[in-house]
């Protein structure tokens, strides 16, 4: 049903689609906030919350620059190398492939010191639209909004309403339009688009030759998460010093 | 009655069939979409929602003409949503249809109002709201100065209108009713609200229809609304405070009081926290300095000492205030202590500033037998000392850290410190000789009084230029002190083998005049060129003066108008330091590569005078060159997996003290004296970390390795006489060497359940020294050994055990009879148990050993601490505890070193044995968690 859902769709978006104003290059810078993470560890009694606010809160954010390269067709999303101080950290693997037309994902990502390649076919996002507005980047943007119950995460998207594409940042995607900000759990996590380039790509949306890692399903890789989340909060450890909030 | 019902029953769902069967399972939506002038709006987005939780179903977008169509799509309720950039979003609810193809016909959507969407939208950056008809304003997109009123606010909101007796229309209708957080506030009157809470406390305003009072009470809707503004306040401007107070009463009259509180919102954090103890607490536990200092506990950029990687970003702890306790374990003292501080942190600005006191008084009594080795044999010292000391500070400190604009930050710091202290010690002194007689005893009585003051500032200023990756900073800092102080010393010695009479007693009264003044300037600049993506240029230059007058006249004790020119003085000496370097660097995914070169010089000049403004005595000038090379380099081969490795050459001047050409004698059997001629000590270092862990079974491993080699390093060389008279003078002297290495590594045996974590450590130095000329190097190979579990069976019990040996084989070349192995070992076990809810019993029980073969020596210490709390009131506010410290009465501080041609053992006595009731209120209410908790006291 799903699937024919996704057809009736892709036809309608051959025949409506315009060819500009989808194509093109996003950056986004993605912030987190550890002591707003902070919130959804329930194993934190409030006064250990409220000290480490009081403490950190003005040096506990960290920011990441990331691109998504899109087309009404494709998407890849990954981390923008940045030499800004004249020190290279070895960047965490997160290269996110996402064939629309093929319904089809391929996930290169360092989990838990290994590298994992994540091969699916697509599922769409269950998404709900709310009716806020917001101007992001230049752009207004409606607000949709989304769970994810593995890692207890509420997820608010902002998507443009003029750019016809279903890409968006991180591992999301399937809206009406473009995802230009995402804000996870009230501000722990916010990846908002800071500059958007329409332009005709050409290679930047292949996938590359070699891709080493172990290859894995949507379900496994899911399966992993839960199972290191839930062994760090048993811990009393915050999962996400380790892996991808 | 059953049979009708079943009729009915089958009639009825009979008649729902019947109706259903009449609607197509799967129909097409179509529609066209205009806006309210029946222009056509091409390229809406036109979404399927659920309606129950407006989930989306389906979307898609209308052609040039306006028309969508959703085919072949259920048959079932929807929630259409139209959306389009300027206008607002449209909703309709779609029910079922009955036939194949729901024609919505034309659909008009409204525009959103110009003003709304530039104002709020496109300038300010706020999300609007649109909930039916109500539109929410976010009210830190509206500025509007400090101390604004909500009235000022609404001025400034688009669509909202207020006159000038401050009566408020919005969209054009008067609004009759405020709310704020959705309630009524101060009665009917919409300005009491509007006229009197700040602006700042708001977070957002929701402008509305409301039903009138009428309706809502009748329950029957007469269509008539009331515009509404509601005001929703900030979560955070609901005001936090967190504080707690601590009075505990003991045996042996002991007592502790101790409190902090803290008052804080999201721009401002002020604290104050106090404390007075018998306890041997000399200051505040690190975590409640961390709540004292707030979000100025760690900050970064504050190393203005540029070059080879220093002075980035690296975090500094803590401030120039003594309230972190810091106590070596020997001893009694009364404490007392507190201090304000206030910090400020808004956009761009960081500001915190502080003042602390704090004084402490010590007993001390302590044991010492010293033990030197010559070229023909050695002697003993054995000491009994006991010691009272008081010292109080104040300290006022500011930090100021502003984001100028984009590009430039600036940072500054002051200190301002005034303490006075004041000590007398008596001690007894003998010297044993090489026969085991007894040759001289001296009995000391010394006491000192101290007044210092001390400024310092920094200022670092950083300029981030438009090309990535090209950073400026310039930094400049000075330090002046001051301390004046007087000595005075009595000592009467007792000469056992001297045969003249008149040598056979010796007694000193002197009185000694100290006055140091010191003045530090440093300056640094920094520069960083980005070559090409991969490569960096930096380069540096630092400068330091230091300047240092001191001035000391030696009077006779016993009258004090008769000066001792031989041990009076007046001197100053100036250091200064340049250095300028240049580095290349490269990185690439991981791997960091430094190569730079440095050239730095050290002037060093001293004048002596007989007194102050006397005549030029000696007069010394030196110069001291050097390029030093540095090379690191880093690689990061996988996730949590690091190597580093580092070479470079360090240059230290010698310092302030060992330069002085003063005659310390506060001790007549340990005299030193000052040289001026000393040169920087210069070494090679050579160091290697290696560390890796494992994330997906918790196993780390880590491995560091260092190694020194020096030349010119300030060693103190020793003349001891026929009368054991020790006389040591700083001199520079080569080879000395030391190697450190540590290999840690902790692993789960169960995971969750049973960590274990290893160490093994390994120091090797060779000192070399002159004892009576002749070299004696000093061989020191010390291995050491640790092992621990931590083990948490269950929510309720935790146990940590842990065990570690360590021994330390001493050779002297001089007399190689004399080495030794210094032997400590010991285990602890910790164990904190919730037996019944919010009650916890806690101990440790901590067993040490101490062993010297060559002085015959093994002392054992155990040490066992018990005690039994509980939580108690609403949210656990007030903890109740009685504990036991030192359950066996054992507890005393051993230290044994072996350095240089010497090795000693020293015991000192401390609190031992007490019994303590404690109370604390916490207003937050306390953690009723046992992990968490392990400060013992």
């Amino acid at each position: 049903m799903k699937k024919m859902t996704l057809i009736i769709l892709l036809l309608a978006f051959g025949i409506w689609a315009k060819a500009q104003k989808n194509e093109g290059e996003v950056t986004f810078k993605r912030t987190t906030s550890w002591t707003k993470m902070n919130d959804q560890m329930t194993f934190l009694s409030k006064q250990q919350k409220e000290k480490n606010a009081y403490m950190f809160g003005n040096i506990d954010i960290s920011t990441q620059t990331y691109t998504l390269f899109f087309s009404p067709k494709r998407s890849k999303y990954e981390e923008k190398e940045e030499n800004t101080n004249g020190y290279s950290w070895r960047k965490e693997q997160f290269i996110i492939y996402r064939d629309f037309e093929n319904e089809t994902l391929t996930d290169v990502i360092d989990f838990l010191g290994k590298t994992y390649v994540v091969e699916d076919s697509l599922e769409r996002p269950q998404w709900k639209i709310l009716n806020d507005i917001k101007d992001v980047a230049g752009h207004i943007c409606m607000k949709a909004q989304i769970k994810d119950p593995i890692k207890n995460q509420v997820i608010v998207a902002w998507f443009a309403q003029d750019i016809k594409a279903k890409a968006g940042p991180e591992r999301l995607w399937g809206l009406p339009g473009l995802i230009l900000e995402l804000d996870i759990n009230n501000g722990a996590c916010v990846i908002s688009a800071s500059k958007i380039e329409f332009k005709k790509l050409t290679t930047e949306l292949d996938l590359p030759k070699k891709i080493k890692g172990s290859k894995i399903k949507e379900v496994g890789y899911q399966q992993m998460i839960e199972k290191h989340v839930k062994e760090k909060f048993k811990e009393e450890v915050n999962p996400f010093w380790s892996i991808r909030y | 009655m059953n049979r009708i019902l079943v009729l009915l029953s089958v009639l009825l769902m009979l008649a729902i069939t019947q109706l259903y069967a009449q609607n197509p399972t799967r129909i097409s939506i179509k529609g066209i979409v205009q806006d309210t002038n029946s222009a056509v709006l091409a390229d809406a987005t036109v979404m399927l929602l659920s309606p129950s939780d407006s989930s989306l179903v389906n979307f898609g977008n209308a052609n040039e003409k306006g028309v969508f169509e959703f085919r072949n799509v259920k048959n079932i309720p929807y929630l259409l949503k139209i959306s389009y950039v300027g206008f607002l979003p449209y909703q309709q609810h779609l029910t079922p249809s009955p036939t194949a193809i729901n024609d919505l016909g034309f659909i008009k959507i409204k525009p959103i109002s110009q003003e709304l969407l530039e104002i709020v939208v496109k300038t300010a950056k706020a999300p609007l709201s649109i909930k039916g008809d109500t539109i929410e304003y976010n009210a830190a997109s509206f500025k509007v100065p400090p101390g604004s009123t909500v009235e000022d606010l609404l001025r400034k909101l688009p669509g909202i209108e207020v006159d000038g007796s401050g009566n408020i229309k919005a969209q054009g209708n008067d609004v009759k009713k405020v709310t704020v957080d959705g309630k009524t506030f101060f009665g009917d009157d919409p300005k009491a609200a509007t006229k009197n809470l700040g602006a700042e406390t708001i977070s957002k305003i929701q402008v509305f229809n409301r039903k009138s009072d009428q309706a809502t009470i009748t329950g029957v809707d007469d269509g008539s609304k009331e515009k509404t503004i509601n005001l929703e306040l900030k979560e955070n401007f609901k005001k936090g405070e967190f504080g707690k107070i601590t009075g505990a009463v003991g045996t042996s009259d002991r007592g502790v009081l101790r409190g902090n509180y803290n008052r804080f919102n999201k721009k401002e954090q002020f604290s104050v926290i106090g404390y007075a103890n018998n306890i041997n607490e000399t200051g505040v536990n690190w975590s409640d300095y961390g709540e004292f200092k707030g979000n100025n506990t760690f900050s970064s950029f504050d190393n203005g000492d540029f070059g080879f990687g220093s002075g980035g970003d690296a975090f500094f702890i803590g401030g120039d205030d003594d309230l972190l306790s810091s106590f070596n374990g020997k001893g009694f003292t009364n404490n007392l202590g507190g201090g304000v501080n206030y910090n400020y942190t808004h956009d761009k600005t960081k500001l915190s500033t502080s003042y602390v006191y704090n004084q402490t008084k010590l007993n001390l009594d302590q044991n010492q037998n010293k033990r030197t080795f010559l070229q023909n044999g050695s002697f003993s010292t054995l000491d009994t000392s006991s010691t009272v000391s008081f010292r109080a500070n104040h300290s006022i400190s500011g930090r100021w850290e502003q984001m100028l604009d984009s590009t430039n930050t600036l940072i500054t710091k002051a200190n301002l410190r005034f303490s006075n202290s004041n000590s007398a010690v008596g001690t007894r002194q003998e010297y044993i000789n090489n026969n085991d007689a007894l040759q001289n005893r001296i009995n000391l009585n010394n006491s000192s009084n101290l007044n210092a003051y001390n400024l310092n500032g920094t200022a670092i200023f950083r300029h981030k230029f438009k090309k990535v990756g090209r950073v400026f900073a310039a930094s400049s800092s000075f330090v002046r002190s001051t301390t004046d102080g007087t000595d005075n010393i009595r000592s009467l010695t007792q000469f056992f083998e001297a045969s003249n009479p008149n040598d056979q007693i010796r007694a000193i009264a002197q009185l000694n005049q100290n006055a140091n003044r010191t003045l530090t300037l440093k300056a640094g600049l920094n520069y960083l060129e980005p070559l090409s993506k991969r490569f960096f240029w930096e380069n540096f230059y630092n400068f330091s003066n230091n300047q240092q007058n001191v001035g000391r006249d030696a009077y006779n004790g016993l009258i004090e108008t008769q000066r001792y020119d031989s041990l009076s003085t007046y001197y100053e000496n100036r250091i200064t330091y340049n250095r300028i370097g240049t580095g290349l660097r490269f990185n690439k995914k991981g791997i960091n590569l430094s190569l730079g070169v440095a050239a730095l010089r050290y002037d060093l000049s001293g004048k002596v005078y007989p007194t102050e403004g006397g005549n030029l005595t000696t007069q010394i000038s030196k110069q001291y060159d050097a390029i030093v090379p540095n090379f690191t380099a880093t690689f990061n081969p996988q996730q949590s997996t690091y190597i580093r490795f580092g070479y470079g050459i360090n240059v230290n001047a010698p310092s302030i003290s060992a330069l002085q050409p003063v005659i310390q004698n506060t001790n007549p059997f340990y005299i030193t004296e000052g040289n001026q001629n000393l040169n920087p000590t210069k070494s090679h270092d050579v160091n290697l970390s290696i560390s890796r862990f494992n994330q997906s079974n918790f196993t780390s491993i880590n491995l560091w390795m260092n190694y020194n080699y020096y030349l010119n390093q300030v060693v103190y060389n020793q003349t001891v006489d026929a009368n054991l008279v020790t006389r040591t003078r700083p001199e520079n002297m080569s080879g000395a060497e030391s190697f450190r290495t540590n290999l840690y590594s902790s692993f789960p045996i169960i995971k969750t359940k049973w960590t274990t974590n290893l160490s093994v450590n390994y120091n090797l130095s060779n000192t070399p020294t002159l004892v009576n000329s002749v070299l004696n190097t000093t061989n020191s190979n010390a291995y050491s050994a640790n092992i621990g579990f931590s083990i948490t069976p269950s929510d309720k019990i935790f146990v940590t055990l842990g065990g570690n040996y360590s021994i330390n084989n001493i050779k002297y070349s001089i007399e190689t009879r004399q080495n030794q192995n210094i032997i400590s070992k010991g285990l602890n076990i910790d164990a904190k148990w919730s037996f019944i809810k919010k009650t916890f019993l806690e101990s440790s029980f901590n067993y040490t050993g101490y062993e010297n073969d060559r002085f015959n020596f093994s002392q054992n210490i155990p040490i066992l601490n018990v005690s039994v709390r509980r939580l108690l009131m609403k949210d656990n506010r007030l903890e109740a505890r009685l504990a036991a410290f030192d359950v066996f009465n054992k507890r005393q501080a051993i230290t044994q070193t072996g350095s240089q041609n010497f090795v000693t053992y020293q015991q000192a006595f401390t609190l031992a044995r007490y019994f303590m009731l404690s109370l604390t209120y916490n207003v937050r209410g306390h953690d009723a968690k046992l992990k968490k908790n392990n400060n013992m006291f």
